[in-house]
């Protein structure tokens, strides 16, 4: 299997920047690491987990997606020309990361095809990276995955002892990349792979979970939980699937754009009929429908559970919900 | 649909008329403004579309025109938030975009040989509207055809010269009601709520469908009185609506528990409206 | 902004102080609980991570014994009374914890005719510090963990409260690190500070946890969450988020107590409570106002006097 040194994974870094290539990965953002786009080798971090996740490559905050101008006392809508997005490297992607996007393809493109999302997964190649750290916030085990789960990288990389990463190709589009770049790498066994990162949560039975959300979406157990969330974007915004977003114009009556930004299911106004009845009035509601959309609604529909356990929003959020605690005491048994 | 690959891109129609329904509720009838989406644009009664007032937004209303009358579409609504005022701004010969149509919509071919009821209050005709016009245009493909209609004063009545048409058609039965209180001297109607209206009026059940639509509190008190008539579950259409952005299942935002109204909807039976999460 | 300026470990407290605070909280709970003083205590217990602590609000004494106080003990419990969090039971009298930083936010809201004292039965704690942002919740309280508003703080232990919770043990003196930060801003040219906030502030995901932990944001419709008119563009891009955090450091101008919470919570590490601080330190040179422990009439920016300085106005 390939291998390839930490110098030259950021030599291949500054080789595809050269080639045209738009690089991103996880960089030095103040006191944060962020995945943000990448001028050089030298700029990617290894071992640390950026703040936000990678889902933006793919789902920007906000982007336009059509603009509109009255042009002689005539309206004339003008599309986004998606053929320019940037051939596009994802480096150092976590395995939570990683895995998301192919878990968010399937709404992307039921029956409607989002070519914002698909145009930039079509364009980009990932490369995963495995975590040799993990804290007691991280239950991606929990939820089916693992600190060396390659789906959804298309080349991922085992560190091993010596600075050094074996090279596991995923995909046709990792092979290719691997080919282009083959003088970095080596043949070589390269050496003991390092001691993965060691989540404590044990795998639940997300089928068990279903069943139980099936049947309780009365309970008081939401209250008891939701009581004390206050109803802010931060576990959705971080979150590598939360996928909520809102339309919105800018601009005047004659001229401007139509954006799509991202939007959260915690807002109080989130589903506030313009009549002023809203159906999730209270955050009770609110929070029962992320973890209902998590562990059982998109099950429902595309049979994938909404959740790669980064536990993004355990750190993040201001009055300490933990969705790992909630999802555990039902698969344990409420 | 279009021949952008942009699912987010309204196809642009001209304000060919405009009716003022109610004092509040207004009635846009668009032509699309490309000859070639005025000639492939086609949709079913129950569908939606994304309505635009550029600079404004988008707003979610049925289209409330039959599919059988070609080279035009209509919607109704209501002023009541910052896109359907600024859409209440514009005049005749402006521009509104148009997305869709979005949602699933009624089964008309399962309904031929049946009887129709349908049962409206106040704003919630129009959804109800394109069907009844839809069967109208195809009356021989139908039994008996009832409508009760209802809203809370004379002047909340929306399609009123259509409500007189119906009246003096022969093969329509129109039952026209407004609140207690609601109708002024001249009144020809009856008086009384929609669904106590429609328990005297009693359509029969019997190889009948009944659609509903109308605010939550009509429906409420709708479905015993079908029930109590003998109409199953699975007899009974309605048309709901849900705050939307998107219009086509990608947004998160339009869900009632794992049914999305957008998607799976807007139109279900009342089978599948008891079995939803209860949270519209 | 990071938090962690030393990096000794050595506990400032020992456990045993935290201990006598969880135990004193725990009687008095009950005792009022049973009593039927009150209906509803707001504390806070232990969650799933090793040393973490979250809000609680308890009706049953027999979960009296799930209360704790310990570093990770943060958030400030006002904002649960507060007319956001309508859903929270409120039926005559409540109990909360209350550290110094949380009393002078309560006193800011009586202040606001948002709570009457006498439905308050306040457990004030004689509290040492707690953790700042971005730390694990099993550290213990060291100089590297301990929040930078506790290094300032003048009201360790809490007055014109119910009952206080521990005694205070002897505290270091330790580095300023918020006034050095203030003076460090005092000491830039306009032109610099605009940098400073643009280059901070372009970090922003409008997730509003700033908003939603506040105590004082409590508008029922919060004026950037409308949308006639729409008073600041709601995507997170520059123009925007200049525009948002403005508004809101003026609303708060006065009223904020300086709980930090905006910034703990702030998932981007954006320094909020420094504009907040400066705002106060601004409205304490013009109007020589500051918000306190006494309630107080609305401040400076909700009312006027004769005498108001205009020297400003140009």
């Amino acid at each position: 299997m390939p291998t390839i040194t930490e110098q030259n994974l950021r030599t291949l870094i500054d080789s595809l920047v050269k080639d045209g290539s738009r690089v991103v990965g996880p960089k030095a953002a103040g006191s944060l690491t962020l995945y943000e786009p990448l001028s050089s080798g030298s700029e990617l971090v290894l071992g640390a987990l950026p703040r936000r996740s990678a889902k933006e490559t793919f789902f920007p905050l906000c982007e336009d997606i059509l603009s509109y101008e009255k042009k002689e006392g005539k309206m004339t809508v003008a599309d986004v020309d998606l053929a320019r997005l940037p051939q596009t490297v994802l480096v150092g992607a976590l395995p939570c990361d990683a895995a998301a996007p192919g878990i968010l393809d399937a709404v992307f493109s039921w029956d409607y095809n989002d070519e914002f999302y698909l145009e930039r997964r079509k364009k980009t190649t990932v490369i995963g990276i495995a975590c040799t750290k993990a804290d007691d916030a991280c239950f991606c085990t929990a939820v089916g995955y693992s600190p060396s789960e390659s789906r959804g990288s298309d080349l991922f990389l085992l560190p091993l002892e010596g600075d050094k990463y074996r090279c596991q190709v995923i995909t046709d589009k990792g092979n290719l990349l691997l080919e282009r770049y083959r003088h970095l790498f080596t043949d070589e066994e390269g050496g003991k792979v390092l001691p993965l990162a060691h989540p404590t949560m044990e795998k639940l039975d997300l089928k068990k979970i279903r069943e139980w959300l099936d049947k309780n979406f009365e309970n008081d157990f939401w209250r008891e939980i939701a009581e004390r969330c206050v109803g802010c974007g931060a576990c959705a915004f971080i979150c590598p699937a939360c996928h909520c977003f809102d339309i919105n114009d800018e601009g005047s009556e004659g001229k401007g754009t139509r954006r799509k930004q991202w939007d959260a299911c915690g807002f109080s106004k989130f589903t506030n009929h313009a009549s002023g009845h809203n159906p999730r009035n209270v955050q009770p509601q609110r929070y029962r429908n992320r973890i209902m959309h998590k562990f059982k609604y998109y099950d429902d529909k595309f049979g994938q559970t909404l959740c790669t356990g980064c536990g993004r929003c355990v750190r993040a959020c201001p009055v300490g919900i933990d969705i790992a605690e909630i999802i555990n005491k039902i698969g344990s048994g409420l | 649909m279009c021949d952008s690959k942009n699912i987010y891109k309204p196809h642009l129609a001209t304000i060919e008329q405009i009716i003022d329904e109610t004092p509040d509720v207004r009635t846009f009838r668009l032509v699309f403004q490309d000859e070639k989406v005025r000639e492939s644009f086609s949709f079913r009664s129950g569908q939606f579309a994304e309505y635009s007032a550029f600079g404004f937004g988008e707003s979610t209303f049925c289209i409330a025109s039959s599919p059988t009358r070609a080279g035009h579409i209509e919607c109704c609504f209501r002023a009541v938030g910052k896109v359907t005022e600024a859409l209440r701004r514009l005049e005749v010969g402006d521009t509104v975009g148009v997305r869709g149509p979005y949602g699933n919509s009624f089964p008309i071919e399962n309904f031929h040989g049946k009887n129709l009821v349908f049962v409206a209050g106040g704003i919630a005709l129009p959804p109800l509207r394109t069907l009844i016009w839809n069967a109208l245009d195809q009356r021989e493909k139908f039994g008996d055809i009832t409508i009760v209609y209802g809203a809370r004063s004379e002047s909340d009545l929306v399609y009123k010269r259509e409500l007189k048409e119906w009246e003096e058609r022969e093969d329509v039965r129109l039952v026209k009601t407004v609140d207690p209180g609601g109708n002024s001297p001249e009144w020809d109607g009856k008086v009384g709520f929609v669904p106590t209206v429609l328990g005297e009026a009693a359509p029969v059940a019997e190889n009948t469908i009944a659609l509903v639509c109308g605010p939550p509190i009509m429906i409420k008190f709708t479905l015993p009185v079908l029930e109590k008539l003998g109409f199953s579950d699975e007899q009974i259409y309605t048309t709901l609506e849900n705050r939307m952005k998107c219009g086509l299942g990608k947004c998160g935002r339009c869900n009632v528990g794992n049914v999305y109204v957008c998607k799976d909807g807007p139109v279900f039976t009342a089978g599948q409206v008891k079995a939803m999460s209860q949270e519209f | 902004m990071n938090n962690i300026a030393e990096k000794q470990n050595t506990p400032l407290v020992d456990s045993a102080y935290f201990e006598a605070i969880t135990t004193a909280i725990r009687m008095e709970a009950r005792r009022a609980l049973d009593s039927g003083e009150v209906s509803a205590v707001i504390g806070y217990k232990s969650g799933r991570r090793k040393g973490s602590a979250q809000p609680v609000i308890i009706t049953d004494a027999a979960r009296s014994d799930e209360l704790v106080f310990s570093p990770a003990c943060v958030n400030n419990l006002a904002l649960y009374l507060t007319k956001a969090k309508k859903e929270v039971r409120k039926n005559g009298k409540i109990a909360i914890v209350a550290k110094g930083c949380d009393l002078k936010a309560l006193a800011g809201l009586m202040g606001e005719s948002q709570l009457k004292r006498e439905n308050l039965h306040i457990i004030g704690i004689a509290c040492a510090g707690v953790h700042g942002g971005n730390v694990e919740p099993s550290e213990p309280l060291s100089t590297g963990t301990i929040a930078r508003k506790c290094r300032e703080c003048h009201s360790h232990v809490p007055e014109g409260v119910d009952m206080t919770a521990g005694t205070l043990p002897a505290l270091e003196q330790l580095a300023a690190l918020e006034s050095e930060e203030l003076s460090r801003l005092e000491a830039m040219t306009p032109a610099e500070r605009w940098a400073f906030w643009t280059e901070h502030l372009s970090r922003c995901i409008r997730c509003m946890a700033c908003r939603q932990v506040c105590p004082f944001c409590y508008c029922e419709q919060c004026l950037c969450d409308r949308n006639r008119p729409q008073g600041v563009e709601t995507t997170p891009r520059p123009a925007g988020n200049m525009g948002w955090h403005i508004i809101r450091a003026m609303h708060l101008a006065g009223r904020c107590a300086g709980c930090a919470e905006c910034e703990r919570s702030c998932p981007m590490d954006i320094p909020l409570n420094l504009l907040n601080r400066k705002m106060a330190q601004e409205l304490k040179d013009l109007y020589g106002h500051e918000a306190g422990m006494q309630p107080h009439e609305k401040g400076p920016l909700a009312m006027y006097k004769e005498n108001d300085d205009e020297s400003f106005i140009k």
